[in-house]
């Protein structure tokens, strides 16, 4: 493993990593390719076209864009999950912040029985956040729909901060303790601009819960039209009796391409294991 | 000083947690009580409201509290009680479980696994001495042998039909369990190979290969619309057969045949998950010295033997938590499963479907069937498991560890 390979072992590794590569790719080839095609055909009819594209239409993309209600279900998708990043973040920040810098009777309770509840899984709970949202007048509401994300991401968001506070030395907020700062001073002062990073990377993963989930959207708000958010109502357009393919195509195009771009982006920072704890693959 | 200790710390420390604790008791503790109570009950289709006259009822369903009062949908049916009797939905679930002829089924298979955990017990024995007599795999290989044979002896099929005739349940589990068994090891076997590929330095264009082969686990955030297009692949028509068609092979109908459906589901899964072990291995592998591999270089030991003796071992804490966590996630995988077969191919009326793994079950349950109370006393049994697991995972991952310091 350290010497340069034989030239045979650097072929058997180029040739693994190429067809790793073809595999892992061709899915999302696939898509763009059946996304440009005129005709509404989903699958190419000969062999070039499986893996080139001989012919190109933007048709569907602009039909998807300016005749189907695409941009209203990103908005609504958009909407949801930024306010619910926000709110998670908000509300577990300052939990982290206490869980990481006081020492207090409970604490490791708290932390392993937020665990504990975290193994409850979300759609088993399904029934009864129904319920619950629907005695709140919540229900086929965008409101409802937030609530339920952020208390998914609650427990995640909470851990993983707290996981970072704990790697940011204690010696600047020592110092600021000294100077008179109150916990509140040091939480928003020293150590927020020092969790910077970690903030970033929570957010993101936080966002990427309500930007592609399916079974609460699907569920909350099945309808109408106009709320419905962009990877439920994408689903249920593939699974309409004519399918409009070209179109499908399109938009999940448009739905993955920056969904890639924000997970390549995040890429280096899971390579270091900040978030191991809360990503799962 | 001002809030970091005495009496004011407490208002700091209530002041800074509140938010969360009460978002967890609104929103994660309150709905799992909630769907406890459920599950004793009657509520279905038919039944969707609560009947408020009930003590339990008015005390523990928020449309029976007189805030929420109008907000509860009416002209549906009859209201929902507790279930005659109070266990109903269990019994139903797994009450043919805890006959004579299952739990013996249950202790035979229990029996034929016995050697493999004495080869666990035996081997981590012989570890721990200086010079160990017998190598690990022929003890290993002696107890899947001595396996077998026990399975063949006390008719183990006989055993597994006894068990598959006992309910969803059963079959529900047992189907799910196959699934994180096969893909698990799949994925770490695949995410390994590349990461030990991707380590060397030898190799031009890293960086380009861990971007393309980082794609499926960001497609990952939104695997439905991605598995989807895998769907399209083996359809009957779909591409996978096209290509079959060229070589003049006509292919099968993929996703119909229960084993077919079956592997594509792991083929899949594992296509969305060894991005995962790929990073964490990677990550564990750029943090073994180089040193380590020189002089076993120099005491000329084979790429095998530098494998299973310092890059295994070495990379184990890093990637020990990782497999627990992906079990747990593969155990609740759902969005793969849903857009590619729905839990289907179906056998039988009535019976779940060959890839019906428990949340497409639970799915289904809740909004095919709309069997509310059925589905959530299945919620809690699965729950029970899940936090097995998770309390099972604390103690291997020690990710706890600062919790108590």
């Amino acid at each position: 493993m350290i010497r340069k390979p034989s030239l045979l072992a650097r072929f058997i590794y180029y040739a693994i990593l190429i067809i790793a590569c073809i595999v892992a790719f061709y899915p999302m080839w696939f898509a763009i390719l059946a996304s440009g095609r005129p005709g509404d055909r989903l699958y190419a009819l000969d062999l070039p076209s499986m893996f080139f594209p001989t012919e190109w239409t933007w048709e569907n993309y602009r039909h998807m864009l300016f005749d189907d209600l695409l941009l209203t279900w990103m908005l609504n998708s958009l909407k949801v999950a930024s306010i619910t990043t926000i709110a998670a973040l908000v509300v577990s920040t300052s939990a982290a912040f206490a869980l990481s810098r006081f020492r207090f009777r409970g604490r490791g309770f708290f932390l392993i029985f937020m665990l504990g509840i975290q193994a409850f899984p979300g759609l088993l709970s399904l029934v009864a956040i129904a319920q619950v949202l629907t005695a709140m007048g919540l229900y086929a509401n965008h409101i409802g729909l937030v609530l339920a994300y952020t208390t998914g991401v609650l427990v995640f968001a909470t851990w993983n901060l707290k996981g970072y506070f704990d790697t940011i030395p204690i010696d600047l907020e020592e110092a600021g303790m000294i100077d008179g700062a109150t916990p509140l001073q040091s939480f928003i002062l020293i150590a927020l601009p020092l969790a910077k990073p970690a903030l970033a990377v929570t957010a993101l993963l936080a966002f990427l819960v309500g930007w592609g989930d399916f079974i609460f959207a699907s569920v909350l708000v099945p309808a109408p039209d106009e709320l419905k958010l962009a990877v439920p109502a994408l689903y249920q357009l593939a699974n309409e009796l004519a399918v409009p393919w070209g179109h499908f195509a399109a938009g999940a195009v448009i739905i993955l391409i920056p969904t890639l771009i924000v997970f390549l982006y995040l890429q280096r920072y899971l390579q270091g294991g900040l978030t191991l704890g809360g990503v799962k693959g | 000083m001002v809030g970091w200790s005495g009496r004011k710390k407490f208002f700091t420390i209530l002041a800074f947690t509140f938010p969360v604790i009460i978002g967890i008791l609104i929103f994660n503790v309150y709905p799992m009580i909630l769907n406890s109570y459920i599950s004793f009950t009657d509520k279905n289709k038919f039944k969707p409201n609560p009947d408020c006259e009930f003590v339990l009822n008015d005390l523990l369903v928020p449309l029976c509290w007189d805030v929420f009062k109008e907000n509860a949908p009416v002209g549906l049916g009859k209201p929902f009680t507790v279930a005659e009797p109070w266990y109903k939905n269990y019994q139903t679930l797994v009450g043919d479980l805890f006959s004579i002829d299952a739990v013996m089924a249950l202790l035979t298979i229990g029996v034929c696994l016995v050697p493999l955990f004495g080869a666990s017990v035996i081997d981590k024995r012989l570890e721990r001495q200086e010079s160990r007599s017998v190598p690990s795999i022929v003890i290993w290989l002696a107890a899947i042998v001595l396996g077998i044979l026990l399975a063949a002896l006390l008719n183990i099929f006989a055993a597994y039909d006894t068990l598959m005739r006992t309910g969803d349940f059963f079959v529900v589990v047992f189907r799910t369990i196959m699934f994180v068994i096969l893909r698990v090891p799949l994925s770490f076997a695949i995410g390994l190979i590349l990461a030990i590929i991707l380590d060397n330095k030898y190799i031009i264009g890293r960086n380009f290969f861990r971007v393309v082969l980082f794609i499926p686990w960001a497609a990952s955030s939104v695997a439905i619309l991605m598995a989807l297009v895998w769907q399209f692949f083996f359809r009957q028509q779909g591409t996978i057969n096209q290509l079959l068609a060229t070589f003049g092979v006509q292919g099968p109908v993929w996703l119909q045949d229960p084993i077919y459906a079956f592997g594509i589901v792991i083929l899949v899964d594992v296509w969305f998950s060894y991005p995962f072990f790929m990073l964490a291995i990677g990550g564990a592998l750029t943090s073994i010295p180089t040193e380590v591999y020189e002089a076993a270089e120099v005491d000329g030991a084979s790429w095998w033997n530098q494998l299973r003796n310092i890059t295994l071992p070495l990379i184990r804490p890093a990637i020990l938590p990782a497999i627990v966590l992906t079990s747990i996630t593969a155990f609740q995988m759902f969005g793969t499963v849903w857009a590619l077969t729905q839990g289907g191919p179906i056998q039988g009326a009535g019976q779940p479907g060959s890839t019906e793994f428990v949340m497409v079950y639970a799915y289904r349950q809740i909004f095919q069937t709309s069997n509310h109370g059925l589905a959530t006393a299945f919620a809690v049994i699965v729950f029970v498991f899940l936090f097995g697991a998770t309390l099972y995972s604390l103690r291997v991952t020690r990710i706890t560890e600062g919790a108590y310091e």
